[in-house]
């Protein structure tokens, strides 16, 4: 691991425009980096539900699934770069979907950093200092949705306003795809089934 | 040798196989909530002993009875209310004496669909006499001591019709009845009969739906809408507090179990993980769903309490706190099961439970389970902490999945100060503010006790900081310096 793998999100997450500018016009982001950042945020969501403090850790024991938490955190981070590669692409935005992948997966490195400390910090909390672990971590999600937008604003070359427009737009059409999605999967089940069907039947009949 | 192995074999089989045979499965299934609202089976707390007829009574059978107290000594009165008469005997339903008729002003007097009963311990029996619209209370030897008719207030409507239906007495001597109708809440009467006001009102419960229509329906329509009215009670007890015990029937309220003190406010203590209301877990469509009507509640003293949920036939015993001990009951034919449950009575140790549909009582025994739950909610209750562990203890050696009993065992050990212990526990019980409490303690303790290692190792780390940063100054300076020579 070169220094400019983890220097350079680090300058990222302090110094956005700048950071983001260099990812999209001096090739200095890496998907490599890009995975690991995602990879890593993984780790943390399972090591939060698993291991935070008792007084802050309302998770159910008996139906803790690391895999569900791995598709959970990285579909919808898949689900968003698709969307918003769709959306900008009408809407004459700059960014490539590699670029895009990339800007997303950077702008996820506060919530990557803080989680795993505030983890290890919560097993010596009492529900006084509780409200410091919420804090600290809606902290983290604010700093990521703001480099997210100056992410999404350089890689595309929006102004703010259209930045925000095109965001609503991805929500949506995140509901889209995941509707289209749940559409098409009930149907190959229905296909599936008709297929199983005569099948079946020819079995009982021969 | 071998002879002699084998009748050994079957000596020993036989020896195994007796103690099973004396345990009779009970008809259904107990329970109590875990803090995720699942139900957790428990073993029985009370097993079915014997149901009692008017035919074993020797007295007829009874015809659709409504009401069954106990008193302390023991006694047993049963209201058997549609041949209109009281049926007396003692906990061992041996001696039985029936009152069907008393004597009311030097005249023979009859009861008429009476429907609730409540004796003290002198023996003065109060009869909520709803067909004659009247509270009669009779002495011990069966004459009427007093009559108290439809009372004459300013606050009651001209129309009224007064139909007590179930009533309790405190140690004053005031009356509290529930009676049909009637909304307000309950009516008190004082020891001379004399009405004075009503305690305890329930609120109106409005859901959203209600309000919805409500806002949409146009003038003409709202008049013709149901009027909101609030429920009217459904049982009274008292405990020895002077602290009326209340029951209501309201499928919207989260509160259908009330403590009332003296001036009527609701003081029942909810700590628990969910709502004191029976049933919190239930279907809401179809058939058997909804959530427990509960008709009759019976205090057992030491802060517990048994409500009677007459819609699934179910018995749930709660503590002091609020926390659901154990649910059990059912419907069905079978002994222990319940047709129409009406009322809830304790014998002693033991649980009685009429049934109007079967017309009969069920006695119920408590187990061993049921008998050590008990036990240390009473210790717990009364403050003997140390007892209350052992007990406790003793419960967790039969059901290990019972989070109550970590809990007691949590909060018995946190007064010991013993906190790492006390985490433990409040752990097992899933109790998050008790485990910050013990935590806190524990921290501190920990504190203290390695405050010099503590700030060694703080004053060190700040040091290291320190020198850390002086170097990188010194060497980012050396560098610059031979930039600069560089040029």
């Amino acid at each position: 691991m070169k220094p400019e793998h983890y220097k350079f999100p680090l300058h990222v997450m302090f110094h956005p425009f700048d950071g983001f500018w260099d990812l999209k016009y001096e090739g200095r982001g890496k998907t490599r980096v890009a995975l690991a950042i995602l990879a890593l945020l993984v780790l943390n969501v399972i090591l939060q539900k698993q291991f935070a403090g008792f007084v802050v850790n309302y998770n159910d024991p008996r139906y803790l699934n690391s895999l569900d938490d791995l598709q959970y955190t990285v579909l919808p981070f898949l689900l968003f770069c698709l969307s918003n590669w769709s959306i900008t692409t009408l809407m004459e935005g700059e960014g490539k979907f590699k670029e895009i992948f990339m800007a997303t997966a950077y702008a996820l490195l506060p919530l990557a950093l803080v989680n795993l400390p505030m983890t290890y910090a919560s097993r010596f909390m009492t529900l006084d200092e509780a409200p410091f672990f919420y804090l600290i971590n809606g902290f983290a999600v604010v700093w990521c949705g703001y480099l997210l937008f100056v992410g999404i604003m350089t890689v595309h070359q929006y102004t703010p306003a259209k930045t925000v427009l095109t965001l609503a737009l991805t929500v949506i059409a995140m509901g889209i795809v995941v509707f289209l999605g749940t559409l098409a999967f009930s149907m190959a089940m229905q296909i599936y089934y008709f297929v199983y069907d005569i099948y079946r039947e020819l079995i009982f009949r021969m | 040798m071998r002879k002699l192995l084998i009748m050994l074999a079957a000596a020993a089989l036989l020896a195994a196989s007796l103690p099973a045979a004396a345990f009779a499965a009970a008809p259904y299934e107990a329970y109590t909530y875990n803090y995720y609202r699942d139900s957790v089976p428990l073993p029985a707390p009370f097993l079915p002993e014997r149901a009692v007829s008017g035919q074993e009574l020797g007295v007829g059978s009874f015809k659709d009875p409504n009401d069954i107290y106990v008193t302390n000594d023991g006694t047993v009165y049963i209201l058997d209310s549609g041949n209109n008469r009281i049926i007396q005997t003692d906990d061992s339903w041996s001696q039985v004496e029936v009152i069907a008729e008393f004597e009311a002003d030097g005249k023979q007097d009859t009861f008429s669909d009476p429907c609730g009963l409540f004796v003290t311990d002198e023996g003065r029996i109060y009869v909520a006499d709803t067909g004659n619209a009247r509270i009669v209370v009779l002495n011990g030897e069966g004459e009427a001591e007093k009559v108290i008719r439809a009372p004459e207030s300013d606050i009651l409507p001209d129309n009224f019709t007064f139909a007590p239906v179930k009533l309790t007495v405190d140690r004053a001597g005031r009356i509290f009845v529930v009676a049909r109708g009637i909304y307000e809440g309950l009516m008190q009467f004082d020891e001379n009969g004399a009405f004075i006001g009503y305690a305890g009102t329930i609120g109106v419960t409005q859901t959203f739906s209600d309000k919805l229509w409500r806002m949409l329906a146009t003038d003409a329509q709202r008049e013709r809408m149901q009027l909101f009215i609030p429920t009217e009670f459904s049982n009274v007890d008292i405990d020895y507090k002077g602290f009326v015990y209340s029951t209501s029937i309201d499928l919207n309220s989260q509160t259908p179990i009330r403590r009332l003190n003296p001036s009527g406010q609701d003081v029942l203590k909810r700590f628990g993980y969910y709502p004191v209301m029976g049933d919190v877990r239930f279907r809401i469509f179809g058939s058997n769903s909804g959530p427990s009507r509960l008709t009759d509640i019976k205090v057992l003293g030491d802060g517990m309490y048994t409500a009677l949920d007459a819609f699934r036939g179910r018995l749930f015993t709660y503590n002091d706190e609020g926390e659901l001990l154990y649910a059990f009951g059912g419907k069905g034919t079978q002994l222990g099961v319940f047709n129409t449950p009406v009322a809830v009575e304790r014998i002693g140790e033991k649980l009685a439970v009429l049934d109007r549909g079967k017309n009969n009582i069920v006695v119920f025994e408590p187990t061993a389970f049921g008998s050590a739950v008990h036990l240390a909610s009473a210790h717990r209750f009364n403050g003997r902490d140390a007892e209350a562990v052992e007990m406790w203890r003793e419960v967790l050696r039969m059901n290990a999945n019972y989070d109550i009993a970590y809990l007691g065992i949590g909060k018995s050990l946190l007064m010991e100060k013993k906190n790492k212990e006390a985490m433990e526990y409040f752990k097992l019980g899933l109790q998050r503010d008790y485990y910050s409490l013990a935590y806190k303690r524990y921290r501190r303790e920990q504190m203290q006790e390695n405050f010099g290692a503590f700030m060694t190792g703080a004053l060190t780390f700040a040091a290291l900081l320190a020198a850390i940063v002086l170097a990188r100054k010194r060497s980012k300076g050396r560098e610059a310096r031979r930039e600069a020579g560089a040029l």
